[in-house]
């Protein structure tokens, strides 16, 4: 497959990224060849069931996967712009050295793990945390790092004297994610991936973040990869959506397209399955099967043994990540016809 | 445990139940109120035991006139009784508010062998060396364990981590006393390392006690080996308990971020994991001392070591019952009151048990 | 061919919440079998155990003294040495062991089942209780023990095993009770208690289904610890000669060579050193074992996926 090549205003790029994790079974292969790009300013929403390979691609960009996981091939590109001289400065994540990879982090590329109820260290005040991080990449500190903070953590809707000095464990879950979300800004990085930021939260809360990222978008300059299972606060947020399935991209496009004019089948089940208010009860609808063993993975489209267009093609070879359009591409061999013969097949069996 | 901290004390109380106020809601107070009940309650039930056994201290020592002098009964009973000075047909009760009453002042009575000395003499004589010896050995081995722990932690499943953690199994599975005749059968007569002057008593006899080098070079050069017994006792202990704390501290997220934020790792080390995985070994620090100080009748007495250990020996050997009573007293108050400090020093480590809002 | 529209059902919302105990023994059996110190172990411990009580059967007891034979050296025909009058040492510490286990397999039996008994039972009890219960433990934990023994031990006769072996858990089970109830609490707030708990399973069902089978390692372990305690108490007791002598066993061989000043003398080495050997030994078989039930009991402490 030939490399798409890397456009000057792309903040990340990823081509071919593949990883694995050594279990006792055998190999886990969590990221089979996935390749993408994210744009300056740009939200792209990483949409996956749990073991799609979302998870382990963030781990990924940042080198932080566990001890038994390897990136076996691919390219991990991250482009900044100097501000001042228009200079394009090009880091290949994979190739850095320890201490350039902790200057990396943080500074250039934040990552917000799922669930921060346990993200901060229990014995240091908010305050010691940001300064920590402040002083580990040599920014701010003192009067102009606590300002600085102050700001952020406005930013995000919380009170700076009722947090600034107090413990983790003072502050609600809710709070905790919101820290985290305003610490990650404070060395303004370029890109920032957030982790299902919202799945360990109430419902309410939920809300709450979900409008402060809105807020943070519009007024600061930062691409995010949002990362979920779950399609409504992708299509919030989001300006392009990739469906992820048994550790590749099946389907990346505008969120626009991907809710209105999904084309690969797995895409199709997952919006359908979202239900809706207006819907009845006996209207749920599931993806039949389970997501299969990332050890022992079935032949030709890794979809196949769920999906219901399912032909001989589909058994034997796997599709690749194709461009159908000039912002849409589709792993499936049927894209072509998929969204007619779901919307028959549905007709079908009402 | 919360704790509302009451704003003013209500109008028209006297001072009694204002004080009363306070105490309930001072959570210091109230732990300092439950140390001293504790310690009363403990007090009062070796009281008990001691006395309430059978073979009491008086049938013995009038058995032994009656044999080693050919006294008649009543005339050994007489005697008895003069020797220890008490009046032991008293009822138990008034025994015990007796005791008590003594207690407050500070007297714990005589000892029954050596009628001139008093118990708490004895004791003040002897308490020192064992708290010497036993602290010193206390903090040395929980540094040495801490440290070793976390580092096997880190590099766990090298040939470092297997070595350590079986050494460790080995130490800490073999009884301290054992350890302590290996020891000194290894180190003064297989291999003749150490002159065996050195590994009895804990000072020689002829130098002065007082801030000179030679005395000071002289207890710590018998404090050495006694005290690499009761490190090699506990310090298998204290590596694997922060072994097994470091690794569940290093699965913890707010490590992974950490890493993310691009700390150094020698931040990481120490701020993050060392601080957090110590945590739960703190409080364990008060146990050692009790079991180290309980282990001390045992140690003192193959180094002959002249602590309150061989005392509680000599005296439960002759029946000595205020000497036993006031030696058991002793340590467990100083159990109590290392228990008491542990928690202090854990409510400083750990900001989570703070009380918001009440006193530090 | 299924399509995309289904209900789930019921049925298959509520999977089996439980394991069965025999799944969980025989997974416990396989992973003790896979840690190598845990294995070795539970040889060891296995050996000594039939060594003995079968030994007995098989060597017999010397009686008499050789004055000849003093503090000799290991030989062909004294394998481990001989003793200060002249009898062997490895048919003394053949003979020797009985009294020391059984008074510790007593003790870790008793002191197992009352902690667990009070532990489990304060802990799900909650309230003032539970709270009451564990006041008296921290008074029970705040005086030393041994100490205490050595107090008791001269003024009570413990001629019987039995008798040894309740005072020895009268004293000990304070400390496991509390573990005890650390984990019940711990397990408690586990999901699938609640699950149970809000299926409306009875208490039986929930405290012989859900937890006891997951504490087995657990218990197994403190029941390993009491032994191990026990072992230290009662030689303890006995070298300081507290105890009666009712028959020879390890601590009494210790305690008469110690007693004769063997320890300053090279040649009785072995005669001092012999027994030593065996209690640790057998203490290190008892910890080992521990290990690989505690590699089962923390899952974090396995290296495997």
């Amino acid at each position: 497959m030939s490399e798409k090549p890397i456009s000057g205003n792309a903040v990340l790029s990823v081509r071919n990224l593949t990883i694995e994790y050594r279990a006792r079974r055998g190999k886990v292969q969590a990221v089979r060849n996935v390749s993408f790009d994210v744009q300056r300013g740009e939200v792209l929403a990483l949409i996956g069931e749990s073991g799609s390979g979302k998870t382990t691609v963030s781990l990924g960009l940042v080198q932080l996967l566990p001890g038994n996981a390897s990136i076996t091939a691919g390219k991990i590109v991250y482009q900044r712009r100097d501000s001042a001289t228009g200079q394009l400065k090009i880091t290949s994540v994979l190739e850095l050295k320890p201490s350039e990879l902790r200057a990396f982090r943080w500074a250039e590329c934040a990552m917000v793990f799922q669930s921060a109820l346990n993200a901060l260290n229990p014995v240091l005040k908010i305050s010691e945390q940001f300064g920590d991080t402040a002083a580990a990449h040599g920014y701010l500190h003192g009067k102009a790092l606590a300002e600085r903070s102050a700001d952020l953590l406005k930013l995000v809707r919380l009170d700076p004297d009722r947090v600034w000095k107090a413990y983790p464990h003072e502050l609600s879950g809710g709070m905790r994610q919101r820290v985290l979300i305003a610490l990650s800004l404070l060395l303004e990085p370029q890109l920032i991936i957030m982790d299902e930021p919202t799945t360990a939260l109430d419902i309410l809360t939920q809300r709450n973040i979900m409008d402060v990222l809105n807020a943070l978008r519009k007024q600061l300059d930062f691409s995010l990869i949002f990362i979920s299972h779950d399609l409504s606060l992708a299509a919030e947020l989001a300006d392009r959506v990739a469906t992820m399935y048994a550790g590749i991209i099946v389907e990346l496009s505008s969120v626009h397209t991907i809710f209105m004019n999904p084309h690969h089948p797995y895409t199709i089940g997952l919006i359908n399955a979202v239900p809706t208010l207006a819907g009845t009860k006996d209207e749920l609808v599931s993806i039949p099967g389970q997501p299969p063993d990332l050890i022992d993975l079935p032949t030709g489209c890794k979809f196949h043994p769920r999906c219901p267009l399912v032909e001989e093609r589909c058994r034997r070879e796997e599709p690749p990540l194709e461009d159908i359009a000039p912002n849409h591409s589709v792993a499936c061999w049927r894209w072509r016809d998929a969204r007619s013969a779901l919307k028959a097949y549905e007709v079908k069996t009402q | 445990m919360s704790e509302m901290v009451v704003g003013s004390e209500p109008a028209g109380q006297n001072g009694v139940m204002r004080i009363l106020g306070k105490i309930a809601t001072n959570f210091w107070l109230r732990r300092i109120l439950k140390m001293l009940f504790i310690t009363w309650i403990v007090i009062s039930i070796i009281f008990f035991v001691v006395r309430l056994m059978p073979g009491s201290p008086t049938d013995v020592l009038v058995q032994e006139l009656m044999v080693t002098r050919g006294l008649a009964y009543d005339e050994a009973l007489n005697q008895a009784a003069q020797l220890i000075g008490i009046k032991l047909d008293e009822p138990i009760m008034n025994q015990y508010f007796n005791y008590m009453g003594n207690l407050l002042k500070g007297d714990l009575g005589k000892s029954y062998r050596n009628t001139t000395n008093t118990v708490v003499g004895m004791i003040s004589e002897r308490l020192p060396w064992t708290l010497f010896s036993v602290g010193i050995s206390l903090i040395v081995s929980f540094i040495i364990g801490v440290t070793l722990g976390m580092i096997i932690a880190y590099r766990r499943n090298t040939w470092l981590d297997h070595l350590l953690t079986s050494l460790s199994a080995v130490l800490d599975a073999i009884p301290g006393y054992l350890t302590a005749i290996l020891v000194f059968v290894l180190l003064g007569v297989v291999l003749k390392w150490v002159p065996i002057s050195m590994m009895r008593g804990s000072r020689s006899p002829g130098i002065e006690p007082g801030l000179t080098w030679e005395f000071i070079s002289d207890i710590f050069m018998h404090l050495a080996v006694p005290g690499l017994v009761y490190v090699l006792a506990t310090v298998g202990n204290w590596m694997l308990r922060m072994k097994s704390n470091t690794l569940s501290t290093l699965g913890e997220d707010y490590v992974t971020v950490a890493r993310a934020r691009g700390l150094p790792d020698s931040q990481i080390i120490t701020s993050y994991v060392g601080r957090n995985a110590s945590l739960p070994v703190v409080t364990n620090l008060a146990i050692s001392l009790g079991v180290l100080m309980g282990g001390s009748i045992l140690i003192e007495n193959i180094f002959t070591y002249q602590g309150i250990g061989l005392l509680l020996l000599s005296a439960v050997n002759s029946r000595d019952y205020p000497l036993m009573q006031g030696v058991f007293i002793v340590t467990t108050l100083a159990v109590i009151i290392a228990n008491f400090l542990a928690d202090l020093l854990y409510g400083w480590l750990d900001p989570r048990t703070r009380i918001p809002g009440g006193n530090q | 061919m299924n399509s995309f529209r289904r209900i789930a059902t019921p049925e298959e919302g509520q999977q089996s919440l439980h394991s069965s105990f025999w799944v969980e023994a025989g997974k416990t059996f396989r992973i003790l079998l896979r840690n190598r110190s845990g294995f070795i172990g539970l040889v060891l411990l296995v050996s000594m155990v039939v060594i003995t009580f079968l030994g007995p059967l098989f060597i017999k007891a010397e009686d008499s003294a050789d004055v000849t034979m003093i503090y000799k050296g290991p030989s062909w025909e004294h394998v481990l040495g001989t003793d200060y009058s002249g009898r062997d040492n490895l048919i003394q510490l053949v003979y020797g062991g009985q009294d020391i286990m059984i008074v510790a397999f007593l003790t870790g039996i008793i002191t197992t089942v009352v902690a667990v008994i009070i532990g489990s039972f304060s802990a799900f009890v909650g309230g003032w209780v539970d709270s009451l219960l564990m006041e008296i433990v921290n008074i029970w934990l705040t005086v030393p023990h041994f100490p205490l023994l050595a107090v008791v031990a001269v003024l009570v006769k413990l001629d019987s095993p039995w008798l040894l072996a309740m005072l020895l858990s009268f004293l000990g089970w304070a400390g496991q009770a509390r573990m005890v109830r650390a984990q019940v609490l711990t397990l408690r707030r586990r999901e699938y208690v609640e699950a149970a708990v809000g299926l409306g399973m009875g208490t039986p069902h929930i405290l012989f289904r859900e937890l006891l089978p997951n504490m087995m390692s657990f218990i197994l372990i403190s029941l390993v610890f009491a032994m191990t305690s026990a072992i230290y108490q009662q030689t303890g007791l006995v070298f300081l000669g507290l105890v009666p002598f009712s028959s020879a066993n390890w601590g009494v061989m210790l305690s008469m060579a110690y007693a004769r000043g063997a320890m300053y003398q090279p040649d009785a080495a072995w005669n001092l050193l012999t027994p030593v050997a065996a209690i640790a030994l057998f203490e290190l078989s008892l910890v080992l074992f521990s290990r690989s039930l505690d590699e089962l009991f923390n899952p974090r402490l396995r290296t495997e996926v």
